[in-house]
């Protein structure tokens, strides 16, 4: 099966590695409120201020920033896409068809959770919603991929 | 679609890996196929009828229903 958007098999590793220490200490960071006082910065900001808090827009601004969220997040992204869409050992038209209907799902499923999420859950609280959301079609589609590629290949008679 | 593919293995002896290696797929694809979960192209199909020496129609048919 041809595609060209697929990297080759080896960096599948990497790309579990930095994954799970991306959600596991996303996990970490989240259930600690988000609080971080490590690995503080100077930042290019492009665009900052929040006007919700009476603060004035800015752009271009080197401001202080402690990057911990900041690593976080690009590992659980980089290392998401890396593990969806790297090879598999053997690439063939099923896995091919695994892999787009996951993603299929991921989409359909990643709208109806932010469509329900919308609908009950008000204020800052659906801050939370939206962090999550940043991550649940990756998640979601990586887990779905390899749970039917682990289940079809179970056992012969 | 309904195919023989497990009746042609158990013929030339051989197991889902030993077919998926010859015809250069994963197994996954070999198993789904068999538990006629997936519809194979026809170039796999033609693959695999060509394995066994045997005509696509003998091994992949339809139901009456289609």
């Amino acid at each position: 099966m041809k595609t060209n958007y697929l990297l080759p098999n080896k960096y599948k590793t990497i790309g579990w590695i930095l994954f799970i220490i991306g959600i596991v200490s996303g996990i970490l960071f989240y259930a600690s409120e988000y609080e971080s006082e490590v690995l503080i910065v100077n930042v290019l900001s492009v665009y900052n201020g929040e006007p919700l808090f009476g603060e004035s827009k800015s752009f271009f601004q080197i401001i202080e920033n402690s990057i911990v969220d900041e690593l976080i997040t690009l590992a659980i992204i980089i290392g998401g896409l890396i593990v969806g869409f790297t090879k598999e050992k053997i690439e063939d038209e099923f896995i091919y068809k695994l892999r787009k209907d996951s993603l299929v799902w991921a989409l359909i499923f990643n709208y109806a959770v932010l469509i329900f999420a919308t609908i009950f859950i008000y204020d800052f609280a659906y801050f939370d919603v939206l962090v999550f959301n940043m991550f649940t079609p990756l998640v979601f589609f990586v887990f779905r991929f390899n749970f039917l590629k682990y289940k079809s290949q179970s056992h012969e008679e | 679609m309904k195919n023989s593919i497990k009746v042609q293995r158990a013929i030339h002896d051989m197991t889902q890996a030993d077919l998926a290696n010859h015809i250069g797929v994963s197994r996954q694809s070999i198993n789904a196929i068999e538990k006629n979960k997936y519809v194979p192209s026809t170039v796999l199909a033609l693959k695999i009828a060509k394995l066994f020496k045997k005509s696509v129609e003998d091994i992949f048919y339809l139901e009456s229903n289609e």
